[in-house]
C-alpha cells in the first residue's frame, strides 16, 4: 500500500448545543472528532437523537460548530479551514463541491422533479440548458426520467427520496452527504441506489458519508462510524463487525470490475419507477 | 418566465395575496379620488375669486344692490392694468326674508355669455345640459347650481321660477362647494328686467333697463399688481368700491383650512389602509416560504440571488394587485359618480396622477414588504430555515 489518501474532511472539537425555550438546552454534539479520507465511503450509525443529522449539517457547512469558549472547533474540507469562511464562500462550496440528501428530502413543492434537480447545477453556475440536461441525466440514473415533470406531491416517498438523491449527485460533487438516503426505499430499490453510490464512489472517486440504520447499507461501506449521545465511538472497520461484508469491500478495492458493483456502471439497470 | 411559473404554481396563495393587495389599492384609489375631489373643490373655492376684482357702487346702502350704468364698466376698461371689465347683475334669488341662516343666500346672476373673453379661469362643469350662450340673450333660460337644482328637484327641460317668472332649465352644474352651487345663471337681459322691477318706482321712471348692472367683474392684465389696479379703479372711477380675491380669501380662509385637514386625513387613511394591506399580505406570503429559502440556500443558492428573485416576484404580485385594485376602484368611482350625478353629489375624482401613484406604490411597497422577510429568511442559517413550519 502506498501513502494514505489525503483527508477530505477533518473535524475536531465539533460541538452543537441547541437552546430551547425556558433554559432547556440540548447538547446535540459534545466534541466530535472525525476524519474522512478522499474517496472513502463511510456509514454513520447510531440511535435516534445521537446527533447524526447535526454532524452531517456541520460537515455540509449548513451550520457552524459552536464557538463557545471550549476547545476551538476545527473543520477542514480538503485541507482548507472552513470555520472562518464567509457565508458566500461556504455557499459556493456547497454549490460546487457538495451534494446533500436530507433526511426529510427537502424538495421544493412548487417545482417539478426535474426543476428541483436542475436547481443544483443552476446554482453551481451552469447555463439553464445545461442544468436541464444534467438534471434529466441524474433523474435517469435514479430511474425517474419518466417522472421528470411530476411535482413532489405527485410522487411516492421513495420517489421523492430518489429525486433528492439525484439532486445530490447531479453536479458530481467531491463530497456527498446523505442522511438516511435509503430510509424510504424497499430492499431492492435500496440495493440499487447503494450500488449506484458505490459505483460513483469507485469510478469518480467521490466521497460518500451516509447516515443509515440499515446494517446491510453500512456493511457495503468502507467504514462505519458509530455515534452515541453526541460523541463518536472509536471507528470500527466493517470486517471486524460483519465478516460477511468484507468480501465485496476488499474485492472492490482490488478489482473494480467485480460484477455486483461494476455491472450497473455501464448499463444502468432498468430501474422500476416504483 | 420562471417568475410567472412560480406565481401560477402556488395558485391559491398567489390569488389570496393579489386579492389582499387589490383590496388595499382599491381603498387607496377610492379614498385618494375622494381626497382629489375635496381638494379640487377647495381649490375651486379660492380660485373662484382668483385674480378678479369685483367693483360695486359705493353709494350703495339703502337698496342693497345699487344700480350701475354699463358705461361705468366702459370707464373701468380704460384703467391701466385692466384687461376686461364685465358688467353683471347679482341679486338675491328670492325677495323673501330668509330668517337667521348661516348658508350663503341663493343668488341670481346675469351676464353676457362670453363677455369675459375667455379670461375666467374657474371652470364650471355641467352634470346635465349645457352652459349659457350668447344666443340665449333675450330668452328666459337658466343654468342652476348643484344645490339649487337638488333642492328644487329640477331637471333639464323643466321650469324654474325666478321671482314668479318661469325660466327653462338648460343646464345643471356640478358641485363646486362655493358660490356657484347656490347661484342661478340667466342671460343679462333677463336679469336686467328682474333687477329693474325690484327697484323702487322712483328709480324706474327714467331708467334704461338695457343699461343696467349691479356690479362689474374686472379681469386684470396678466402679471398686473391686483391691489394697485383695485386702488386705481377706486380713484379713477367715481363711486367705485372694490373687493379683491385676496380680501375674499381672508374672509373664507378658515373654511379652506378645515377642508385641507380633511383632505390630508382622507389621503393618509387611504395610504395607511392600502399600505398595511400590501405589507401584511406580502410579508406573510414570503415568510411562508422560509423553508423553501432554506432548501435553496442549503443546496448552494446564493443569498442575494434568492432575495432578488423573491423581491421581483413580490414586485410582480404588487403590480398585478395594484392594477386590479386600480381597475376595481375606477369601476366603483364611475358607478358612484354616475349614481351621485342625479343628486348633484359627484364625490370622486380619479386623476392620472392618483392612478399612476397607486400602481407604483403597490409595486414598490410590495417589493419592500417582500424584501424584509426574504432578507430575514435568507440570513438564517439553512438548517434553521429548514425547520421553519
Ligand atoms: N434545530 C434544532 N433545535 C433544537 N434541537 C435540535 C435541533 N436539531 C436537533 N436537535 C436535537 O438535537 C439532538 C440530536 O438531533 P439529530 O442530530 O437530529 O439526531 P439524529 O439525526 O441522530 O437523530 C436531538 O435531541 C434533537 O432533538
Ligand atoms: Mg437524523
Amino acid at each position: 500500500m502506498s501513502s494514505p489518501p489525503p483527508l477530505l474532511l477533518e473535524g475536531r472539537n465539533l460541538r452543537k448545543t441547541y437552546r430551547l425555550g425556558r433554559g432547556n438546552i440540548v447538547k446535540a454534539l459534545r466534541g466530535v472528532e472525525v476524519e474522512i479520507a478522499a474517496g472513502e465511503m463511510v456509514a454513520i450509525m447510531g440511535p435516534s437523537g445521537s446527533g447524526k443529522s447535526t454532524l452531517m449539517h456541520i460537515l455540509g457547512l449548513l451550520h457552524g460548530p459552536d464557538q463557545d469558549g471550549g476547545p476551538p472547533p476545527e473543520l477542514r474540507v480538503a485541507g482548507q479551514d472552513v470555520t472562518r469562511l464567509s457565508d458566500g464562500a461556504r455557499t459556493r462550496m456547497r454549490a460546487r463541491q457538495m451534494g446533500f440528501v436530507f433526511q426529510s428530502f427537502n424538495l421544493i413543492p412548487t417545482l417539478s422533479a426535474l426543476e428541483n434537480v436542475a436547481l443544483a447545477p443552476d446554482y453551481a453556475g451552469a447555463s439553464s440548458v445545461a442544468a436541464q440536461a444534467a438534471g434529466l441525466d441524474a433523474l435517469e440514473l435514479v430511474g425517474l426520467a419518466d417522472r421528470a415533470r411530476h411535482r413532489p406531491a405527485e410522487l411516492s416517498g421513495g420517489e421523492q427520496q430518489r429525486v433528492a438523491i439525484a439532486r445530490s449527485l447531479v453536479n458530481r460533487p467531491a463530497l456527498v452527504l446523505a442522511d438516511e438516503p435509503t430510509g424510504n426505499l424497499d430492499t431492492d430499490r435500496s440495493t440499487e441506489i447503494l450500488g449506484l453510490l458505490r459505483r460513483f464512489n469507485r469510478e469518480q472517486g467521490q466521497t460518500f458519508v451516509l447516515v443509515t440504520h440499515d446494517p446491510e447499507v453500512a456493511a457495503a461501506c468502507d467504514r462505519i462510524v458509530r455515534m452515541r449521545d453526541g460523541l463518536i465511538s472509536p471507528a470500527l472497520e466493517p470486517p471486524a463487525l460483519e465478516p460477511a461484508a468484507a468480501a465485496p469491500r476488499s474485492a472492490a478495492r482490488e478489482s473494480p470490475s467485480v460484477p455486483r458493483s461494476a455491472e450497473p456502471a455501464r448499463t444502468p439497470a432498468p430501474l422500476r419507477s416504483d | 418566465m420562471h417568475l410567472l411559473r412560480n406565481l401560477t404554481r402556488r395558485k391559491v396563495r398567489t390569488t389570496l395575496t393579489i386579492l389582499g393587495i387589490t383590496i388595499g389599492i382599491w381603498a387607496l384609489v377610492v379614498f385618494g379620488s375622494m381626497a382629489n375631489k375635496i381638494n379640487s373643490l377647495v381649490e375651486g373655492g379660492s380660485s373662484y375669486f382668483g385674480d378678479k376684482i369685483i367693483v360695486t357702487d359705493a353709494s350703495d346702502g339703502v337698496f342693497g344692490n345699487a344700480p350701475m350704468s354699463l358705461s361705468v364698466a366702459r370707464g373701468i376698461d380704460q384703467v391701466q392694468g385692466v384687461a376686461v371689465a364685465v358688467p353683471q347683475i347679482q341679486l338675491l334669488l328670492s325677495t323673501e326674508g330668509r330668517g337667521l341662516s348661516f348658508d350663503i343666500p341663493d343668488q341670481l346672476q346675469g351676464q353676457l355669455a362670453g363677455a369675459d373673453q375667455g379670461r375666467e379661469t374657474f371652470v364650471l362643469r355641467y352634470t346635465r345640459g349645457r352652459g349659457l350662450a350668447p344666443e340665449d340673450e333675450g330668452r328666459n333660460v337658466v343654468v342652476l347650481g348643484a344645490d339649487l337644482a337638488r333642492d328644487a328637484g329640477a331637471s333639464v327641460g323643466g321650469t324654474f321660477q325666478v321671482r314668479d317668472r318661469p325660466f327653462e332649465i338648460v343646464g345643471i352644474l356640478e358641485p363646486t362647494l362655493t358660490a356657484p352651487d347656490t347661484t342661478a345663471y340667466v342671460p343679462l337681459r333677463a336679469a336686467q328686467e328682474i333687477f329693474a322691477e325690484s327697484l323702487p318706482p322712483i328709480f324706474r321712471a327714467d331708467l334704461d333697463t338695457t343699461d343696467l348692472a349691479s356690479q362689474v367683474v374686472v379681469y386684470p392684465e396678466q402679471g398686473a399688481d391686483i391691489a394697485a389696479v383695485a386702488a386705481r379703479i377706486e380713484t379713477q372711477v367715481p363711486n367705485a368700491a372694490t373687493l379683491t380675491g385676496a380680501e375674499f380669501d381672508t374672509l373664507v380662509g378658515s373654511t379652506t383650512a378645515i377642508f385641507n385637514a380633511i383632505i390630508v386625513g382622507v389621503a393618509l387613511i387611504s395610504l395607511v389602509v392600502g399600505g398595511l394591506s400590501v405589507i401584511n399580505t406580502m410579508a406573510m406570503a414570503v415568510a411562508e416560504r422560509t423553508r423553501e429559502i432554506g432548501i435553496k440556500r442549503a443546496i448552494g443558492g446564493p443569498r442575494r440571488r434568492i432575495i432578488r428573485e423573491l423581491v421581483t416576484e413580490a414586485g410582480l404580485i404588487g403590480l398585478i394587485g395594484g392594477l386590479l385594485g386600480l381597475i376595481l376602484g375606477a369601476v366603483v368611482i364611475v358607478l358612484a359618480n354616475e349614481a351621485g350625478r342625479e343628486s348633484g353629489t359627484v364625490l370622486f375624482e380619479l386623476t392620472p396622477e392618483t392612478a399612476f401613484f397607486a400602481v407604483v406604490f403597490s409595486t414598490g411597497l410590495g417589493m419592500l414588504a417582500g424584501l424584509a422577510p426574504a432578507w430575514n429568511a435568507a440570513r438564517l442559517d439553512p438548517v434553521t430555515a429548514l425547520r421553519y413550519e
